[in-house]
């Protein structure tokens, strides 16, 4: 109630339609669940004149599968997923990472389209749909285009959406035979943001890495995948000298800083660690 | 009642056996209203006529204040007033222990944060858009954050009128620690740093004042002692306290910081009250919160300790610095519970201990559960765990030989008494925790994760200290339909003491049924019964309701003995069945018995008032009379530690408390749950961290993070070891703080077990465990 949120222009469309034909011009700025974009408001970081109410647009709220992915509205409230049994079957990564992710109550009410568009270094949703290549749809009064997830956070707090586009889906690819590992490490055992997350896919066939996936939260300037690491695994034998070698090379994928939560040195210290771990864990998953 | 009588009867209630209400696990009163969210906050009082108040605070460490200027302010729509220090009708001075604090800045800024002065709107977004429209130009003074670099230089004063940084010293002497030295064996020094704690009370702030209500100011305040804060009112406004009304409803926790902050905050409501003609609230905001009221102080403490070969302590040398930050406020009274129990619950032959209180620019500090014991109690237990090492002892074995018991004597000289129940608690629970096992097994673990098991004990002084005045007061009275009423000062601020065990008192002393007794509680209608801090709440803010329902038992008993024709001394008075032992046959109902009583002439109002003999202290000499009575804990903690990441799990806690008489196990399970965890917090993850001015960089709950449900661990149902105390109610002593205090040392003892390294530093967050794991 004693915060002050800042006078703004207020309208919610009845339709995705209406949505669209509205942001078309003007510097109209999405609310989806606001568990974001209400607290910068209060503390004053954003103040946005116009504010477009996208909560209730249910053709943005769905998950559907076909035999290589998954198709999340953007406006799939967090809990929704977690509930989904096609997430939880098919995108275990992004099950776990949800599942640490806030607290029941703002998981009710936050939106997976809000936590990529809000473009924190921290947003939990994004190493995992990383590892799975995702791609945003990107939708407008104009049209859609999609673009992959990697190439959508631009920086802290910045990405590629124009004033004129809302996120309408996360197209996610499966991926078939692979370990999976994921992990959050805060700074106590729930409720709390990322001090490093990290999330992986591994695949070994005929002892030989096949494929590398490994993206990371908290530690670079937006959600990174370590495409150094992976790189100098792929191909190579499935064995602990070569997962040795490539961890060092984690240094050049992410740039950790220091702040309130941890340092810079505990961060790396720490990736490099959850790294040696899952990868070394994969070696067994595929021995068995 | 001549207080020869009282003590006649206080001591038979202290050795009742039977009990049909006290002792069992009754819910409390408000549990229902809580659990519906009936149950008002003060929040839930605000109605939109009320004049909403926002502070202005300083943006600088340490300055002068040149100017104030508001005209910008008066341009905003809904603007009433700006006041300062100017203002005040009657006196600025608020400071608690020294007359070092003003209520708003005058001339001088002492930290990041303080109020300058408060702007008055008509509705809470004016108040917030004149209050950034107030410009105050700053002079900036040179500033010291560190509380060493202060204590030592005198170019930059923080209170010039101190002429230094110290704001208070303390000491403790006993016997020639040089001697004790040199008889020692093995000799440990160390020296130990805690962090600030924020009491992080779900409910922050917030106060209402109604001027004119029946002629008198009311406040709705958060306070933990509504008469004091009637008196500073009072001093403020300079009108007499009995104008003035205070009224604490439900709080949402206090831990100590509504202590400090609720009479200032009702103040700044009362101010505005009074100035405007027109009721005024104020809240505020969890930043706000962070940035304004007063935190756990951060310590330094230098600790050297001597013991000969079969672990006897010979001597304790001990230097604790506490950084007070901006104002003394309490804290030479923390700094004095904090010397006093430096020798943890030890028997000690020769000890020196010394206290500096210091003023940096930071946000100063205040009362926090535990009151300056939970740091020393911290390098005393390390301490101990060290010497054992040394000595190649068990660290049980090294307690037991050294624990207090009847009739030791403390490192001031006095000599304890009956009420001494620590050594049998603690070889109950080290026996239920299976601690020799564990000790000796843990000790092997050597892969990625760690076990540890370590012990923490802890002393806590009751009451006041010294020679400090406290009492008890309480009015009981037994309405004509039998339902009682009971008014006392003691708040319900989430610990349940007025709306649990004041009402079983009342009930097992005067043998009414326990649903027909209510408290009515928090108001300064009440007789003045003391604060809701120190662990009083029961062991001594009940004892004034506990001595009233005695006293009405007499005449209860003697109306009785008439009616059944009997002696006094023969009337049960059992749950509402009023019968004589002699004749059980025959029997009344408790309201039948009320109604008699009142149509016969029996005074059915008591006020109980009880005055706690103290003792004298000797300033000078570090030597005397320390509190009347101690609360003994003991809590063993197993953690597990990831030596990869640094992270601690704490898994399983043992505790026991020696604290008398134990009321309502329930709440005093909730307690001792609470105050774990709120100490697990200070041990593992809770540190304030400023910038280079000295403001909070962590000022709200995403950076400043406090343990979770699931951080906490299995706590095991409490030991209760009964050694009453001679004037607790029915014998009870203290809880409230109570596990707190050896939680930060239990966990730092076991931490320091898995990982072979010892932690001398807290928070201990996963970062610091992978630096000493670092350490060669
Ligand atoms: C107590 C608490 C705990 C939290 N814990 C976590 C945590 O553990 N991990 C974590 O990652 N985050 C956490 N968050 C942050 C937040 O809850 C998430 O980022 C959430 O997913 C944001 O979604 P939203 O719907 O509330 O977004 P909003 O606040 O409504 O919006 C966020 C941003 O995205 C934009 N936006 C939203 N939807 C769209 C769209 N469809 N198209 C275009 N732009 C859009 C908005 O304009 C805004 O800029 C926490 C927040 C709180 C308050």
């Amino acid at each position: 109630m004693y915060y002050r949120l800042p006078q703004f222009e207020y309208l919610r469309p009845n339709d995705l339609h209406q949505a669209l034909e509205t942001i078309r011009e003007g510097d109209w700025k999405p609310l989806a669940g606001g568990t974001d974009l209400l607290l910068d408001m209060k503390n004053g970081r954003q103040s946005p004149k116009k504010i477009i109410d996208i909560s209730r647009l249910s053709e943005l709220r769905y998950v559907r599968t076909n035999d290589s992915r998954v198709l999340i509205g953007g406006g799939s409230r967090l809990q929704e997923l977690l509930e989904n049994v096609i997430v939880k079957e098919k995108l275990p990564l992004l099950s776990s990472a949800i599942y640490e992710m806030a607290s029941w109550q703002i998981r009710n009410i936050a939106t997976i389209a809000g936590n990529l568009c809000n473009a924190s270094p921290a947003a939990d949703s994004a190493p995992p749909l990383l590892v799975h290549g995702a791609r945003v749809k990107l939708i407008s009064s104009s049209g859609s285009r999609t673009v992959p997830l990697s190439e959508f956070f631009l920086g802290p707090r910045k990405t590629v959406l124009s004033n004129n586009e809302l996120m309408g889906e996360i197209d996610v690819p499966l991926l078939e035979g692979y370990y999976y590992r994921y992990y959050k490490i805060g700074r106590r055992h729930a409720f709390t943001l990322s001090v490093v997350s990290m999330a992986i896919a591994v695949k070994i066939e005929n002892g030989i890495f096949s494929d590398v996936r490994i993206a990371m939260g908290s530690v670079a300037p937006k959600p990174v995948r370590a495409l150094n690491v992976e790189k100098e695994l792929i191909g190579k034998e499935a064995k602990t000298v070569e997962i040795t070698k490539a961890i060092d090379l984690v240094s050049e994928d992410i740039s950790p800083i220091s702040d309130v939560r941890a340092s810079a040195e505990y961060r790396m210290k720490v990736t490099k660690f959850l790294l040696k771990e899952s990868l070394q864990e994969s070696l067994k998953y595929f021995w068995k | 009642m001549s207080s020869f009588d009282l003590e006649r009867l206080m001591n038979k209630w202290l050795n009742a056996e039977e009990f049909y209400v006290v002792g069992k696990r009754i819910e409390r009163a408000d549990t229902l209203d809580k659990a519906l969210g009936k149950a008002k906050f003060i929040e839930d009082y605000y109605t939109n006529d009320m004049l909403f108040i926002k502070q202005v605070t300083s943006r600088y460490p340490h300055a002068r204040i040149a100017s104030i200027d508001e005209s910008e302010a008066k341009k905003v729509r809904g603007f009433v007033a700006n006041f300062t220090a100017r203002n005040i009708p009657g006196e600025n001075q608020v400071g608690y222990s020294l007359p070092d604090q003003p209520l708003l800045a005058e001339r001088k800024v002492r930290y990041v944060g303080e109020p300058v002065s408060l702007v008055v709107a008509r509705d809470f977004e004016a108040a917030i858009e004149a209050a950034n429209q107030i410009k105050i130009s700053y002079e900036p003074l040179p500033h010291i954050l560190d509380p060493l670099e202060a204590k030592s230089r005198v170019d930059v004063l923080i209170h010039e009128e101190a002429g230094s940084n110290i704001a208070f010293r303390t000491k403790a002497r006993k016997g020639d620690v040089e001697k004790g030295f040199s008889e020692s064996h093995v000799v440990i020094e160390n020296v130990y740093r805690t962090s600030q704690q924020d009491h992080v009370y779900l409910e922050t702030e917030a106060a209402i004042a109604i001027p004119g209500l029946e002629g008198k100011l009311t406040i709705l305040s958060p306070s933990q002692h509504p008469h004091l804060t009637q008196r500073i009112v009072s001093r403020v406004l300079g009108l007499p306290a009995s104008s003035i009304r205070v009224v604490v409803p439900y709080l949402g926790g206090g831990f100590g910081g509504k202590d400090d902050e609720g009479p200032l905050i009702s103040a700044k409501a009362a101010l505005v009250a009074y100035l405007t003609g027109r009721p005024a609230f104020i809240e505020y905001s969890r930043e706000e919160s962070f940035a304004i009221h007063p935190k756990r102080e951060a310590t330094v403490i230098r600790y050297k300790s001597g013991a000969d070969t079969d672990g006897r302590l010979k001597a304790i040398e001990v230097e604790i610095v506490h950084d007070t930050g901006a104002y003394a406020n309490r804290g030479p009274f923390i700094l004095w519970r904090a010397t006093m129990h430096a020798s943890g619950p030890y028997f000690v032959p020769n000890a020196k201990v010394d206290g500096y209180c210091i003023y940096t620019n930071k946000v100063y500090q205040g009362s926090f559960r535990g009151f300056g014991n939970p740091s020393v109690q911290f390098a005393a237990e390390s301490q101990m765990d060290l010497l054992a090492e040394k000595l190649g002892m068990d660290p049980l074995d090294i307690r037991l030989k050294n624990i207090l018991t009847p009739g030791s004597t403390t490192i001031t000289g006095q000599v304890l008494d009956t009420s001494v129940g620590v050594k049998e608690a603690l070889e109950s629970v080290a026996s239920k925790a299976g601690w020799r096992d564990k000790w000796k097994t843990y000790s092997t673990y050597n892969g990625r994760f760690r076990k540890g098991i370590g012990i923490g004990v802890a002393w806590h002084g009751i009451s006041t200290s010294r020679g400090v005045p406290d009492w008890s007061a309480g009015t009981v009275k037994i309405e004509p339909d039998g339902s009682v009423s009971v008014l006392v000062g003691i708040v319900e601020i989430g610990q349940g003491s007025p709306t649990s065990s004041h009402r079983q008192i009342v009930a097992e002393v005067l043998g009414a049924p326990l649903d027909m007794v209510h408290v009515y509680f928090g108001t300064t209608d009440a007789p003045d019964t003391g604060a809701t801090h120190a662990s009083r709440g029961t062991g001594v803010g009940a004892i004034g309701v506990y001595v009233a329902s005695i006293e009405l038992r007499e005449r209860l008993n003697s109306f009785a003995a008439k009616l059944l024709n009997t002696e006094p001394e023969d009337v049960v008075i059992h749950d509402g069945i009023v019968s004589s032992r002699r004749d059980p046959s025959k029997s009344i109902g408790w309201k039948e018995f009320i109604k008699k009583a009142y149509n016969s002439g029996v005074n059915t109002t008591a006020s109980g008032y009880f005055f706690l003999p103290k003792g004298k202290f000797d300033d000078e000499a570090g030597q005397g009379f320390a509190y009347i009575s101690y609360s003994y804990m003991v809590v063993i903690s197993e953690v597990e530690v990831d030596t990869e990441t640094g992270i601690i799990k704490v898994l399983r806690v043992y505790p026991a408390i020696s604290a008398g008489k134990i009321i309502n196990p329930i709440q005093v399970e909730g307690q001792i749950e609470g105050g774990f965890v709120q100490g697990m917090g200070l041990a593992l993850m809770e540190e304030l961290k400023f910038n280079e001015k000295g403001e909070i960089m962590n000022r709200d709950l995403t950076d400043y993070v406090i343990p979770t449900s699931l951080d906490a661990p299995e706590i095991e149902k409490p030991i209760f070891i009964e050694d009453r105390f001679k004037y607790g109610p029915l014998g009870a002593k203290g809880v409230g703080e109570m596990a707190l205090i050896p939680a930060p040392a239990s966990i730092a003892n076991a931490v320091s077990h898995a990982i072979g390294k010892r932690v001398t530093e807290l928070a201990l967050t996963p970062e610091k465990v992978l630096k000493l794991l670092e350490k060669g």
